[in-house]
């Protein structure tokens, strides 16, 4: 099947070309250079006055895992505004802000995305978070392994473990949960809540080990470096939410000690104690660290007016704030020795000044930071808002006369004690399409996704050209996904089903002695049923593995 | 483990029978399929005895044999004249989920579990109230108070004692540390051999009693004035005794199985346990740790949530998913006379049979399945975790477990026979 695409304006930032009108043509699976004048066409699509971006990859969503059915079972009653009636061989579903799985593949496509990645994943639930995205339809996924709150890497740490064995199990790690990076989750503090610690700043002793989450940070960077993983080390900071907590994430930063660093949701972790009610964005001086250290790399969880839920791993924060929890029903679950989990339902309201400058705050971070290839578009779905409102985002960062009367209406002091006025940067359609496909792409890499050049992946849309871009990336006209058009106009049109994305880094296998007896003296489950095989994710879990390569080891 | 070549010498075998899901089981073969099993447990041996005894009498129709074409011919056309069809039993595997749901879908059928009314007794409070809760691991490791309410436990979780309760070893939790306190009628019943050497703190309390027993702790630690004295004579100083150790202990755990709790409105009772382990929460740590999953209920919750978007006792008739824990319950549906057919699914335990009743039936059963009442089709079908693969969900909703492949004797997994019927059916 040769494919062509013809006169539409291109948009692929990882090959240089920012709207420039050209032929694509796809050949099966795959991109492919023009063919020979004389091989006949099988199908072709004019695009004249149409935009062409590959297909958008979002780095971070809650899209599966034991936290994400506990949120729709803690909240049946706000899925029915979201039903989504069966349509031929598509599936029913449900849920606006925790929906199911078929719903959740299915309206992401229909935005146009292609790819999306679970941040969280719990090694121990890796089956199950697996198999939710295995039921997502049309989307490739991955996981980033959670890590730094596990009593064994805890202990490692702590009894001075060489690097050497550290990279051994983080590479285990990676294998057995068939994953494609690391998170680490309020490094040490899940953990430490569990003895009864109610904070832990980056500095701090956890209350068991004599380690700090600064030793944590610098020593699952390292790690991760050491193995030539490309996603680098994935960080929800410590002190979530905490007024004055933009120190404790600059810290964080340094923590990296200069190797490369990914600090998630950051929008969460930018605030000061100034003005009357102690609170105050310090998104300037984040952004400021961002653009003077080029390790650094950001994602922002803007946050949304409305109902949404939090679901987190971090339940030292989680427990701390589910008083604010609306409706008034919470969850916490401490996790096999390994994590957490907390699930508490929340509603941003833009007339609360809090809220109304933790808005402010996220949009301030996406204009602040130069470079869009190391800022990322997220609302931390579902923690600020459901991912269904990317559109809206897109165009809040590229109308400034929009986002200015978007400002006009949220709680006046909280308009009036952030830059947000004076910020006149509107975002382009190339920075847009760095932000979600050339740089995640590049970010996690996946060299053959995210762009558009002869050999890449058919991940591919087509937008109408809006005046109003929020119509635009909330409707794209046609979206390939692996060469086959799966959505038309904004509606599903036939599914087809993704692969895990996963890298391999090389480890001595002797990490698992030392494994197999830590199994069976503490845990629950034995060593050899941990591990998740390829078989068993091809034939039982129902997502067949892509293996990313890491760079070649550099032992320290 | 997951494997690929079926295998009775198998270590680390998964047990699916019980909502432990121990992983660390070995069989010695005999004459009759199991000689012995390894660690030792009666609801596991029974378990694989039963399925690897069953001696299959093949497809039946209205009780008389007929092959799986004729069958399978019968099931498409009761399936397509059904209105209201109802997707019952589910006792099954993750993959047996999938394909029911998405006949379901394809039917418009509602979904109950055959363990609904206990499953629900909890799933209630979380969608009421949420809760603290933690897992078996998590238990065994750093409990140092777990307060065990009512008397089955043990009977249910046959290995509980030694996997969670008392460990040989704990990271942060010794042994010698820790206090056991067993709430329940245990004027008649019998502690388990296990535990007799341990000598737990027992207390007397008739389940009618045990909402109160909450209350009053709660009330104890709250510093409110309550007169423990209402709850009388040796449970009143008992309780005044937990409600010491509870303030002082660094990390309880609160269980009990739902399935124990039949008395009307349980989920309140439950409910009050869990309001006490939030309330420690403010000052110490405390969780619960409800014990489930037998016959695969937590599996087929869960899946039914993540497909869905709502636990099970969710309606695909209107075509789109509605959730009702009160309307959706299965012995209801039958009695009221508001589904037109029955379809059962149980394939981990041949007594867990469908009830008697008027409706056209269909069953998708464990092979060793003798029913009382005929029915229109019986299929068996291969017990997970013994004739296929699969994976099943332990009592603590986190952990699936890969479940093996033991023998191989031409036996379907319900995943298999119900995507068949939903190729015949088309679109």
């Amino acid at each position: 099947m040769l494919i062509k695409l013809s006169g539409g304006t291109v948009y692929d930032p990882a090959n240089g070309i920012d709207g420039r009108v050209m032929d694509l043509f796809i050949r099966d699976q795959h991109l492919v250079e023009p063919p020979a004048d004389n091989e006949p066409i099988d199908q072709h699509y004019p695009l004249e006055g149409k935009v062409v971006m590959a297909g958008a990859i979002d780095l971070h969503t809650h899209i599966g895992g034991g936290k994400v059915n506990i949120a729709r079972t803690l909240l049946p009653e706000q899925q029915p505004a979201y039903s989504r009636p069966r349509a031929g061989r598509m599936r029913s579903g449900s849920g606006g802000i925790a929906p199911s799985t078929h719903a959740t593949g299915y309206r992401y496509a229909e935005m146009g995305y292609t790819t999306c990645f679970e941040p969280a994943l719990l090694p121990v639930n890796a089956r199950q978070a697996h198999m939710e995205m295995a039921d997502t339809p049309l989307l490739d996924t991955g996981g980033y392994a959670l890590l730094g709150n596990d009593e064994f890497l805890l202990q490692l740490i702590a009894e001075g473990a060489e690097q050497q064995t550290i990279n051994d199990y983080v590479a285990w790690t990676l294998r057995a949960s068939q994953c494609i990076g690391v998170k680490v989750v309020n490094p040490g503090g899940i953990s430490a809540f569990k003895f009864n610690q109610r904070a832990l700043d980056v500095d701090d002793v956890h209350p068991h080990y004599p380690i700090s989450p600064r030793d944590i940070l610098r020593t699952l960077s390292r790690a991760l470096h050491q193995l030539g993983v490309p996603h680098p080390l994935h960080v929800h900071a410590s002190n979530l939410g905490v007024p004055g907590n933009y120190l404790s994430t600059l810290a964080t930063m340094d923590a990296a000690e200069g190797l490369p660093i990914h600090l998630t949701h950051i929008q969460f972790h930018s605030y000061g104690t100034e003005g009357d009610r102690k609170f105050s964005s310090c998104a300037a001086q984040i952004a400021e660290a961002v653009n003077r250290q080029a390790n650094i790399s950001i994602d922002v969880g803007q946050i949304m007016f409305g109902q949404t839920v939090t679901v987190s791993g971090d339940t030292m924060r989680q427990y701390a704030n589910h008083g604010h929890a609306h409706p008034r029903k919470w969850l916490c679950m401490d996790i096999e020795c390994e994590a957490g989990c907390g699930v508490v339902p929340f509603r941003y309201r833009d007339r609360n000044f809090v809220n109304a400058l933790q808005w402010a705050i996220g949009l301030e971070l996406f204009l602040l930071v130069d470079d869009p290839w190391r800022v990322f578009l997220t609302t931390d779905h579902p923690n600020g808002a459901p991912f269904t409102s990317y559109p809206h985002l897109i165009r809040l960062l590229m109308d400034r006369s929009f986002r200015n009367d978007m400002l006009a209406r949220i709680h006046p002091d909280a308009g009036a004690s952030s830059h947000l006025a004076s910020l006149d940067r509107e975002y382009s359609l190339n920075e847009i399409a760095i932000m979600t496909r050339a740089a995640p792409a590049r970010l996690l890499g996946m060299t053959d996704y995210g762009h558009l050049a002869p050999g890449a992946v058919a991940d591919l849309v087509v937008y109408h050209r809006e005046g109003n871009p929020e119509q635009m990336f909330e409707r794209p006209m046609l979206v390939f996904k692996r060469g086959e058009v799966v959505a038309r106009e904004g509606a599903i049109c036939a599914s087809v089903n993704g692969s895990t994305h996963v890298v391999r880094p090389e480890y001595d296998q002797g990490i698992e002695t030392r494994l197999a007896e830590w199994f069976a003296r503490y845990h629950s489950m034995s060593l050899r049923n941990f591990g998740i095989s390829d078989d068993e994710m091809a034939d039982g879990i129902g997502s067949p593995v892509v293996i990313h390569p890491c760079a070649s080891t550099s032992h320290p | 483990m997951w494997t690929t070549e079926p295998s009775l010498n198998q270590k680390h075998l998964t047990c699916p029978f019980c909502g432990l899901a121990c992983d660390d089981l070995s069989i010695t073969p005999g004459d009759r399929g199991i000689e012995s099993l390894d660690p030792k447990c009666d609801k596991a041996k029974q378990g694989f005895r039963l399925a690897l005894q069953a001696v299959s009498r093949g497809p039946r129709s209205n009780g008389a044999p007929v092959s799986m074409e004729v069958a399978l011919q019968q099931s498409v056309q009761l399936l397509k004249s059904a209105r209201a069809p109802l997707f019952a039993g589910l006792a099954t595997d993750v993959n047996g989920m999938r394909a029911t749901l998405e006949l379901a879908d394809r039917c418009g059928g509602v979904l109950d579990h055959l363990n609904g009314d206990a499953m629900f007794r909890n799933i209630r409070v979380v969608q009421d109230n949420g809760w603290v809760a933690c897992t078996l691991s998590e238990a065994r490791n750093r409990a140092d108070l777990i307060l065990i309410i009512g008397t089955q436990c043990f009977d249910r979780f046959p290995r509980f004692v030694d996997r969670v309760l008392l460990p040989r070893e704990s990271l942060f939790s010794p042994k010698a540390g820790r206090h056991l306190v067993m709430l329940g009628p245990w004027q008649n019943n019998r502690l388990p051999a296990t535990l007799k050497d341990y000598a737990p703190i027992t207390l007397h309390a008739h389940p009618s009693q045990w909402a109160d027993v909450a209350g009053m702790l709660r009330a104890r630690l709250g510093n409110r004035p309550v007169d423990s004295g209402r709850l009388g004579g040796q449970l009143a100083e008992g309780v005044e005794e937990l409600a010491r150790l509870l303030r002082e202990a660094k990390y309880s755990v609160i269980t009990w199985s739902a399935a124990e709790l039949t008395f009307p409105h349980a989920e309140l009772v439950i409910e009050r346990w869990a309001a006490l382990a939030r309330d420690l929460n403010q000052t110490t740590r405390s969780s619960v740790l409800p014990l489930a999953g037998n016959q695969g209920d937590i599996t087929s919750n869960q899946v039914c949530t993540w497909q869905t978007g709502y636990p099970l006792r969710t309606s695909l008739q209107y075509g789109y998913p509605v959730h009702d824990s009160r309307l959706f319950r299965y012995q209801d549906l039958i009695e009221n006379n508001t589904a037109d057919l029955l379809i059962w699914i149980s394939s981990l335990d041949p007594e867990a049979k469908p009830p008697a009743c008027d409706l056209p039936t269909i069953v998708f059963g464990h092979p060793g399945m003798e029913l009382g009442q005929e029915v229109e089709v019986f299929l068996p079908v291969g017990v997970p975790g013994v004739d296929h693969t699969g994976h099943g969900y332990r009592s603590d909703t986190v952990c699936t477990l890969p479940l093996g492949q033991l023998i191989e004797r031409g036996l379907p997994s319900a995943a298999t026979l119900l995507r068949t019927l939903l190729d015949r059916l088309g679109d």
